[in-house]
């Protein structure tokens, strides 16, 4: 088996094993109802005490065949209004790129973990999008009446 | 700076010190005297400090001085000669000897083995036998040179030779010098010596261990098993990290019968589970299968089904389930086999495996072993998935015993997943409830993999279990069976084989059941069939007759305040999916949310769906009259609230919170106080124009649903009713926006309302002809709230002209242009506003892509003129969004080929002028000014430019010849791709020389 399958097994028992409260990942399953290893479905609580509590945001995980060497890409589907989102739905984050701070040891939980905090947290230094970015820097209650609207549009069963 | 306490100038204030550290102390005192006994350890007096005070007769101080001892080895190893260092070896043996016979206390003997440890890191060329060698000296009481172990005794005769207090502090050493060397990379070189020296040590080790498993009788209070099982342990995982490592794996398997042994000993049970557990867990490859068979037949022993029984029956909180890990872990490494195997000695552990997913007691919070359990059978059908696949023919030998497993288990997985009383839900605390939910989605997956094997018996099963539970009016076998039900459809939701199976539920009395409001069904029940509902929609959209009455009971839940957000849901879900079945009841569902609406205020967002859901299902109606009757008297709902917003928005004394009406203002539904009139006029507009907004979605077209081709709508008269309502759309719209002209949220939502119709290729209520809606933007002002969002909406729009009839689009692009060009105008800085700059930059780009001879006719000249040098600022500024833009309006300017020979020759003269500057921006951009994650898209214009200009040489040149592009910024880490190959020259260090060089590479 390559070393991204390896991997990627590996990941999938760590996991389930022990995941933070509130996420869920799981490989997604192909036609014949075979894991696909390299394509995971996860769902990414928004953080207790901050505006984005009670919102649950799903996130598809892509893995390239090089992972661990290179990044696994994170899309939030449907798109995310959200500063670091690109308009397709692409997460920006310093820890998802392999030019800056991507390591092979860094897990899936850590990355998840690393999305959730970026919701509350944005980068604005890489802003993805001009709407959020902009409506994050020059009207914070907007931005915030907009972030309750998508929380209850995406509310947690 | 904190004070510094002086150092102390006598033993006897040293020994103050130590006893001061290790008493109740403020925190400032204590870091006091921590700092200065580390000046002290630091200083060269260290070695002889710890010598002195490694006798003493306090612990603590003696502790102390093993702690300095390890300090000094670490710090001021490479200062001492061998001779020095062969002679700290006798002593350092000598004192762990000394301290072991005059009863120093096990916390400092432990710090004197890990002094030991840290010299063979250091040393272990000098120590390369450490273990032998530590043995012996036990042996003797004293330390001994190293080279007086040739004439020792063999390590299996020493060991006979040592009492269990010897053993044990053999065994400590051993276990810390496995830990601490495993502790550093393997692949350093500094560290590579240290390893292959440790390996060595090897047979030593499982010498002093068999010992340690079986030691003298002398003094049988001391349990020394327990302290070779922890040592065992650590080398095995060790070993994992070593192997492949024969050298070492080899002796060390020597040892597993003898561990194996431990299980008999009550004490030793749980060291022993753990060590298998975690060594199955992580290196099954360490066992044979001589071991896996040893290991199977204690499993079938008369000791194992007595605590196989403790952990199906006993309190897991006070026992534990060590036995079921273990084993689990066992059939984790065995999966292949025991699923291939039909033995009775397999069959009977798979058995076994499968009775962990009915261990008695309530998930989570009793049941601590199920989801482990459910863990590897998780594993076990994935195993089997895989192997129907490669198995082919030879599956049908193991199959038929696997799947008997599979029924068990998927029958306890339905058993455990049941609710309990609301009481006993009640007991439990959140983690607990929420431990419970995630165990039933764990179920979810599962279920979904069986059914992957087992396809339609599985759906038959569940409706089975479903109408027998009804028929026994067990509702918590029947919210189970719905629940499972419910996992599958993602699986067999778009196919109709199954509906005959789904039919027996749908079909049955449940649902008449549930649609009574004082009926007997829990509220959990309720919302799982509700659910269900929502998760079959395609199986009501083959059939038809069922769903009528699915949405009544859908309807009569949506003011409910839990069910109402998933029965508005599901509403939403059905109506958009079955709306050409429901076309004859969209009279009949407005007049329902007719009825609801004047009765109760809804949830908003429920109200949202709701809309949604009739616009769908009018967008289905086939005959356009009546469509747009429909449509109307919707809309028309909607409208009145709007009329009321504007009313009591210029009279506040309309304000009357009895009325439902005015109630659908307030947000959150119940305030502290109530806000004043204004606030609750906006928002009852906002929350009117988002039900419009989600009419408008509602209205668009679904691409499944056939398309008759013989029609051609544009061929169609237009029909002057719609025009007509599109007219009352529009005019509210603005209306609302003048009268609430302060509100951002009512732009954004003018902007998605226009978007819906952007999509739309056939006429619609909201499909506005490109006049309407050009109109509507040019009259937008640079005051207006969010106009950076009604520019992206222009890109928006820009892009569906280009799909539609072209004869429209220059038209509006020529009335378009000089707007968008206004507002980035009225931009006090090209920076004050990202979204503004980012989104003029592509609307601009959008346009000469496709219509340069608009963007350059005669009188749009001042208009390109202050574009192009916005653009240029842009790009020299440090918004990352309107910059990448600007990099890209650039490149495709530069390349721009237009047919018409006048056109070329204005783009052409036009890069004339602006090549200079453009080559400017890019070189103070790539010379320093850009992130270096910016690097590639400013790249972009600048191969352009230098493949299809020739002056491009110069005008770079010139760029960075010239003081004023010299930047202040600091310099980049690399070069950009591409065309800039040493593109990281620091302007204000590099040279003429290597400015011109630079140049010549780009353009070379």
């Amino acid at each position: 088996m390559s070393l991204c399958q390896n991997r990627l097994q590996e990941e999938r028992k760590q996991w389930r094993k022990d995941h933070p409260f509130g996420f869920y990942a799981r490989p997604q399953k192909n036609a014949q109802g075979v894991l696909d290893l390299k394509i995971w479905e996860c769902g990414i609580p928004g953080k207790e005490k901050t505006i984005w509590e009670g919102g649950l945001f799903k996130l598809v995980v892509t893995f390239p065949d090089e992972y661990p060497t290179k990044p696994p890409k994170c899309k939030f589907v449907p798109p995310l209004f959200h500063p670091n989102v690109y308009p397709s739905g692409t997460v920006c984050l310093s820890i998802l790129n392999e030019e800056e701070a991507w390591k092979p040891a860094i897990t899936i939980k850590q990355i998840l973990l690393g999305v959730q905090d970026l919701l509350n947290d944005p980068n604005p230094e890489s802003p993805a999008q001009a709407e959020a970015y902009n409506m994050f820097k020059k009207d914070r209650t907007q931005y915030e009446r907009r972030i309750k609207q998508i929380v209850r549009e995406n509310a947690a069963p | 700076m904190m004070e510094q306490l002086p150092l102390p100038t006598s033993l006897a204030e040293v020994e103050a010190l130590i006893r001061a550290l290790y008493q109740p102390n403020p925190p400032e005192t204590i870091s006091k005297i921590q700092e200065v006994l580390h000046r002290l350890q630091r200083s060269p007096e260290g070695w002889q400090l710890a010598q002195s005070l490694i006798s003493h007769r306090e612990d603590n101080i003696r502790f102390y001085a093993a702690l300095t001892l390890i300090i000094k080895l670490n710090r001021d190893s490479a200062g001492l000669g061998e001779d020095d260092a062969t002679g700290l070896l006798e002593n350092l043996v000598g004192w762990v000897m000394q301290s072991l016979a005059d009863g120093a206390a096990n916390f400092v003997v432990k710090k004197l083995c890990t002094a030991l440890v840290t010299y063979f890191m250091h040393f272990s060329h000098l120590w390369p036998n450490c273990t032998r060698h530590f043995i012996y000296c036990l042996d003797l009481g004293r330390g001994a040179p190293v080279d007086s172990l040739d004439d020792a005794l063999g390590t299996d005769v020493l060991v006979t030779k040592l009492d269990r207090q010897k053993l044990r502090l053999a065994i400590w050493f051993v276990t810390s010098l496995v830990e601490e060397v495993g502790k550093t990379d393997m692949t350093a070189p500094k560290f590579h010596q240290v390893h292959s020296r440790l390996v060595k040590n090897g047979l030593d080790v499982v010498c002093l261990l068999a010992r340690g498993f079986s030691p003298p009788a002398d003094s049988p209070e001391l349990k020394i098993q327990g302290e070779a099982l922890n040592c065992f342990q650590a080398w095995i995982l060790y070993a994992q990290r070593a192997s492949p490592n024969p050298e070492l794996v080899a002796p060390l398997r020597q040892l597993v019968s003898a561990a194996i042994n431990s299980f008999a000993d009550e004490d030793l049970f749980q060291p022993t589970a753990e060590l298998f557990t975690d060594a199955l867990g992580n290196y099954s490859s360490f066992f044979t299968d001589e071991h896996y068979d040893t290991l199977a037949s204690l499993f079938e022993s008369p000791w194992a089904a007595e605590r196989y029984q403790r952990i199906v029956h006993g309190n897991h909180h006070e026992e534990g389930i060590s036995f079921g890990l273990l084993i689990l872990a066992y059939g984790d490494a065995k999966v292949q086999e025991l699923m291939h195997s039909t033995d009775s000695r397999s069959q009977g552990l798979l058995a076994r495996l499968g009775g962990l997913l009915a261990a008695d007691g309530y998930l989570v919070g009793d049941d601590t072993i199920f989801v482990p359990a459910l863990e590897f059978w998780s594993t076990f059908i994935e195993t089997m998935i895989d192997s129907t696949y490669s198995d082919g023919e030879a599956a049908r030998d193991w199959r038929p015993y696997a799947e008997q497993h599979l029924k068990a288990v998927v029958m306890s997985c339905w058993r455990k997943i049941q609710w309990p009383s609301a009481e006993t839900f009640a007991e439990w605390d959140s983690t607990e409830r929420a431990a419970f939910g995630d165990a039933r989605k764990d179920v979810t997956d599962m279920l979904q993999s069986v059914f992957t094997l087992e396809g339609t018996s599985l759906v038959s099963f569940f409706a089975g279990l479903f109408l027998q539970a009804l028929a026994a009016h067990s509702w918590a076998e029947l919210e189970a069976s719905a629940f499972c039900l419910g996992a599958l459809s993602d699986c067999i939701s778009d196919e109709a084989t199954y509906d005959h199976e789904l039919s027996k539920v749908f079909a049955s009395p449940f649902f008449d059941l549930l649609s009574q409001a004082q009926g007997p069904i829990p509220l959990r029940l309720r919302q799982t069939a509700l659910a269900l509902i929502e998760r079959y929609c395609e199986y009501f959209e083959r059939n038809a007759q069922y769903l009528p009455n699915a949405l009544n009971l859908l309807f009569a839940a949506v003011g409910d305040s839990v069910l109402g957000g998933p029965s508005a849901r599901s509403i939403s879900t059905l109506c958009s999916s079955c709306r050409s079945i429901l076309t004859g009841e969209a009279g009949a569902f407005i007049r329902h949310y007719q009825t609801i609406r004047s009765s109760q205020v809804l949830d908003s967002l429920a109200e949202e769906r709701i809309v949604l859901s009739i616009a769908s299902i009018i967008q289905a109606i086939h005959d356009e009259a009546q469509r747009l009757s429909m449509f109307e008297e919707l809309y028309t709902i909607l409208k009145r609230d709007f009329e009321l917003a504007v009313q009591l928005k210029a009279q506040p004394s309309l304000l009357n919170l009895q009325n439902p009406d005015f109630l659908r203002g307030l947000d959150p539904p119940n305030p502290h106080s109530v806000p004043p009139a204004e606030e609750i006029a906006l928002q009852i507009a906002l929350r009117s124009m988002r039900c419009l907004s989600s009419m408008a979605k509602g209205m668009q077209d679904v691409k499944e649903y056939p398309v008759d081709l013989d029609s051609d709508p544009h061929s169609q008269p237009a029909n002057s009713r719609l025009a007509s309502l599109q007219e009352n759309i529009m005019r509210v719209l603005v209306e609302v926006q003048r009268v609430f002209n302060t509100s951002g949220e009512a732009v954004e939502i003018i902007c998605n309302i226009l978007r819906a119709g952007f999509s739309e290729s056939q006429p619609g209520p909201f499909v506005f002809s490109p006049d309407v809606v050009t109109d509507y933007f040019v009259q937008q002002r640079f005051e207006t709230p969010r106009v950076g969002t009604l520019l992206s909406t222009a890109c928006s729009f820009v892009g569906s002209l280009y799909r539609g009839p072209q004869v429209y689009v220059p038209a509006q692009l020529t009335r378009l242009l000089p707007w968008v060009v206004s507002l980035l105008q009225a931009l006090p800085e090209p920076e004050a506003d990202t979204e503004i700059s980012l989104n003029g930059i592509t609307f601009t780009d959008k346009l000469m892509s496709k219509y340069p001879d608009v963007l350059f006719q005669p009188h749009h000249a001042p208009l390109v003129e202050f574009f192009f040098l916005f653009s240029i600022k842009v790009l020299d500024g440090t918004e990352p969004l309107p910059k990448g833009a600007a990099a890209e309006f650039w490149a495709n300017f530069i390349t721009l080929k237009p047919v018409n020979p006048a056109l070329q020759q204005t783009i052409s003269s036009a890069m004339t002028h602006l090549g200079p500057l453009l080559a400017a921006s890019l070189a103070r951009n790539i010379g320093g000014r850009a992130a270096r994650s910016e690097l590639d898209k400013l790249c972009e214009p600048l191969k352009k430019l230098v493949t299809t200009r020739p002056e491009a040489q110069a005008w770079l040149q010139s760029a960075l010849l010239s003081s004023s592009s010299s930047t202040t910024d600091s310099s980049l880490d690399g070069g950009g791709g591409g065309g800039g190959g040493g593109a990281g020259a620091e302007q204000e260090r590099v040279g003429v020389e290597e400015r011109v060089g630079f140049v010549r590479r780009v353009v070379g």
